[in-house]
């Protein structure tokens, strides 16, 4: 009798991540403790300096601005994603072509896309000189380079990120349920609040996860249709790997987020519902 | 769930999806614009596919990102998966420091990842190449496919497992014929993810590629500093054609055959 | 030379014992550089490969290269010279060229990094103008060779601002609110409100970048944006009035909407070059060597500046280009500056950055 043993389902991934993920961390663990070379790379000297450093204000501000924005484009994605989700999940007939197109403009650059978004958003740009036109305004509407241009290019690059989970989740939902909960006289907004929703929380909460933990390294959207006017955590990492040439910096940083996302992970991993043993 | 939604769910949604559209259509109406630049029409030309033959940099990195993205996807969706079923079905030490873990990758930043891949290549000596693109990039998408596949494990009815055990197959049988097909839309979802994570990733991969393997991205990326011109939009476009007509065959192969698996 | 070697040991050594502490593996060191001077490279190799902008080289010189050497050539792209040497210095190797700005071949030098050159096999060195010569990072010529220059300055619609911005004081008029633009870079940003202001672009003085600060924080209320090279496309559309931009790129932009033009601030900017160096790991530096001088032959040297639109810095090249950027005249000599690496200071640099963003 062939038994599938625990051992040979967590083997190949996680060998595979302890090689080529949590040795390359230990480095860069290692690394946030050293001093910084002066023309980059680390110098040898145990120091602290990187981590108190990120208690300066100046930093912490930087943390907590990611934090808003990774937040405001969950929630929005959230909002947009679920009824997207719920019509592939709904459809029968047009379910693998809906979740293609959901992925379709994803084959495509992400620079060029974005450029295009900019084509679409600039003072002279689509948007503008369609209204103008049409006489609805008469001064360019400010749409690049505002946060509502950012917000728009985030929820743009994570949309999937939270449909494809949600999908998931929601396709398994059984219509019998809800034919039951129906019978028993629930209208539709109960049902979606007391079957649906409840049924599909995994989903929920795996896309809202990626989404938000996404959002956290992100800045190149925020540069590319914010104008570069604000600093993200990503940016400032970023900038410690090149410009800086600050590599214990910038790994101190990482491990800090690092650790803010496995509380945050850890934690809401406690709203699911309870492991479904046997 | 085989419901008709809710007429203003599907207006919102019909919106969602012009949203996501609307920059790919300018994008492709662009690739015949005269202009080098893409600022206002100048007149339709298709010189900018012609110069695709020219531009051997854009297809070897198409050919490259093409690669990479098939081997890095079928090892991070099986790996992914495996380590969902053991996840959700399985109790071991140490089951909640994986969970957590898996979001990991997800949140490092790129640069940090990159240089760290990159040193660890170098101390060990290996050339970097594909192959090291390869390995970070299946480091990095195992997390997605294992979160979305387990997202549909969880509260999954377990009774047709159970009842294929019972009927004398072993753990293995039931789990190739009975546990895949009903996690098949997750896998998928994790595999679409995880393939388009792969072929447009920038950072990690300039970062451990080695000579002569530059991807699509990083040819793209590159091409910044001067002017993105329209072959990089003629080759997009290109590319959605081949990538719709496949999604129309895949679907209409789908319809086809009867559904094979009974909802528990 | 026994200051680079042990420089190079020393970061092999780091970086190694961070390798050896997490793997239990040894110290790891390239091999021998080449020597000095006139040194002999040894035999042509069969390959070259090399590491650049894209677009910044004439195609069709890749292929000729290819045919008189019988060398086969990969050419690779980057998008940003800081993630270059970054990846350079966490032991990145098997390029024999690569093309780093002025800081960046300190930072590189610094590092142990580079290989000198031997100039046995550079005998169209004499090409070069000498304004290009002895330049502040490679004061002796010993490891680069300049392949294209550029001066950063202000690029602005003649149609849209009638009157001329001499000066970095142009980015705190109120006049143009919403309709400036500057680099995302911190060395242009800072540096230029520190020129305004008289001081060194390489200044690591905290009182002057305090005030350069405060200059970019105000100046920043006025920004539409910080943007590099793609506010070419809104320059041309009209969005953008006036730009942070370098002089090749202004020059391209101009070819597309006429009405476009350049200067040099009154107060003085930054001469960047972009240098050919040879890694010292690199597996073919004679092919690499073939290839400099190759390059420095007038016809091949005009076909890049031609194709590139930016500077060349071959004096034998300019009678064959037929819109030649003229070199800087020592009048705008006396006003450029090189932009050095910060060492030190570079921290100081970044937080100040930071906090212009962060406001």
């Amino acid at each position: 009798m062939k038994r599938l043993r625990t051992t040979a389902l967590l083997a190949p991934g996680t060998l595979w991540l302890g090689l080529f993920f949590v040795l390359p961390m230990l480095l860069m663990l290692g690394a946030s403790v050293l001093h910084r070379g002066v023309y980059g790379g680390v110098a040898p000297g145990f120091t602290l300096e990187h981590y108190r450093r990120l208690l300066d204000p100046l930093y912490l501000a930087v943390l907590g601005r990611t934090l808003l924005w990774a937040l405001l484009a969950t929630a929005t994605c959230l909002l947009l994603g679920y009824p997207v989700a719920w019509t592939i999940a709904c459809s029968r007939r047009y379910r693998t072509l809906l979740l293609m197109l959901i992925v379709l403009p994803f084959w495509t650059s992400f620079l060029v896309r974005t450029f295009a978004m900019i084509f679409l958003l600039r003072d002279t740009g689509l948007i503008n000189t369609l209204l103008l036109r049409l006489g609805v305004i008469h001064e360019p509407l400010t749409l690049l380079y505002t946060p509502f241009a950012v917000l728009l290019g985030l929820v743009y690059g994570f949309l999937p990120f939270m449909v494809l989970p949600v999908y998931a989740s929601l396709e398994k939902l059984d219509p019998a349920l809800l034919e039951a909960s129906a019978t028993l006289g629930a209208r539709p907004a109960a049902q979606f609040f007391t079957v649906t929703l409840p049924l599909s929380l995994p989903g929920v909460i795996a896309g809202s996860l990626l989404v938000f933990v996404s959002a956290l390294g992100s800045f190149v959207t925020s540069d590319l249709l914010g104008g570069a006017k604000q600093v993200m955590i990503g940016n400032l990492v970023q900038g410690q790997f090149t410009t800086a040439r600050n590599w214990p910096f910038g790994s101190a940083i990482s491990f800090v987020l690092m650790l803010l996302v496995l509380v945050a992970v850890l934690a809401s991993l406690r709203l699911r519902s309870p492991e479904p043993g046997r | 769930m085989k419901r008709r939604p809710a007429r203003w769910i599907l207006f919102l949604v019909g919106m969602v999806y012009l949203l996501l559209h609307l920059p790919v259509l300018i994008l492709v109406v662009f690739s015949f614009n005269a202009s080098r630049y893409s600022v206002r029409w100048t007149g339709f030309t298709l010189d900018w596919y012609r110069r695709l033959t020219e531009r051997g940099d854009l297809l070897l990195g198409l050919e490259r990102s093409l690669l990479v993205g098939a081997v890095s996807t079928i090892l991070a969706t099986g790996f992914g998966t495996l380590l969902a079923v053991a996840l959700a079905r399985r109790r071991f030490r140490g089951r909640r420091a994986l969970e957590g873990l898996l979001y990991l990758p997800i949140v490092t930043p790129e640069i940090v990842a990159g240089i760290s891949l990159l040193v660890l290549f170098v101390a060990v000596g290996l050339p970097l190449g594909i192959a090291t693109i390869s390995i970070a990039h299946i480091a990095f998408n195992i997390g997605f496919v294992a979160v979305i596949v387990r997202a549909r494990l969880e509260g999954m009815d377990q009774s047709l497992e159970e009842a294929a055990l019972v009927l004398g197959a072993d753990e293995l049988t039931a789990f190739r014929t009975v546990t895949i097909p009903l996690l098949w839309p997750g896998i998928l979802a994790g595999a679409l993810l995880a393939f388009i994570l792969s072929f447009d990733d920038y950072v990690i991969t300039s970062l451990v590629a080695g000579t002569g393997s530059s991807t699509l991205p990083i040819v793209v990326y590159s091409m910044v500093r001067r002017n993105i011109e329209p072959s990089v939009n003629a080759i997009s476009t290109l590319i959605l054609l081949v990538t719709s007509l496949l999604i129309w065959l895949a679907d209409r192969l789908l319809r086809e055959q009867p559904l094979a698996v009974a909802r528990s | 030379m026994a200051h680079d070697a042990s420089r190079r040991e020393f970061l092999a050594g780091a970086l190694g014992a961070l390798g050896a502490a997490a793997l239990g593996g040894g110290c790891r060191s390239g091999p021998a550089p080449p020597p000095a001077g006139r040194a002999e490279l040894g035999p042509l190799e069969r390959e070259l490969n090399i590491y650049n902008w894209s677009d910044y080289i004439a195609p069709e010189i890749l292929p000729a290269f290819e045919r008189e050497f019988g060398v086969r050539v990969t050419y690779d792209t980057f998008e940003s010279s800081e993630e270059m040497v970054a990846k350079l210095q966490a032991g990145a190797r098997g390029y024999d060229l690569v093309v780093p700005p002025t800081y960046g071949v300190t930072a590189l030098l610094a590092t142990g990094l580079l290989a000198p050159l031997s100039t046995r096999y550079l005998t169209n060195r004499g090409n070069l103008a000498p304004v290009f010569r002895g330049l502040a990072h490679d004061p002796e010529d010993r490891y680069t060779v300049p392949w294209q220059w550029g001066m950063t300055g202000i690029a602005w619609r003649t149609d849209l601002i009638a009157a001329r911005p001499e000066s970095w004081a142009v980015f705190l008029d109120p006049r143009y609110h919403g309709k400036l633009t500057m680099l995302d870079d911190q060395r242009d940003v800072i540096g230029a409100f520190l020129r305004l202001r008289g001081h060194s672009l390489n200044s690591s003085d905290p009182a002057e970048l305090e005030q350069a600060r405060r200059d970019a924080v105000e100046a920043k209320q006025n920004l539409k944006a910080y943007l590099s090279a793609p506010v070419k496309a809104q320059l041309i559309a009209g969005d953008v009035w006036l730009a942070q931009l370098w002089n090749g790129d202004a020059a391209q932009a101009a070819r597309e909407q006429p009405a476009l033009a350049w200067l040099l601030p009154k107060e003085g900017s930054t001469l960047w070059i972009d240098s050919l160096v040879v890694p010292a790991a690199a597996p073919h530096p004679r092919a690499a060597h073939e290839f400099i001088n190759f390059s420095l032959r007038p016809d091949i040297a005009a076909k890049i500046a031609t194709a590139t639109g930016y500077g060349s810095p071959n004096r034998a090249a300019l009678p064959m280009l037929t819109n030649p950027v003229p070199y800087p005249s020592s009048n705008e000599l006396a006003r450029l500056e090189i932009e050095m690496d910060l060492g030190r200071a570079t921290e100081l640099w970044d937080e100040t950055w930071t906090r212009i963003k962060s406001a």
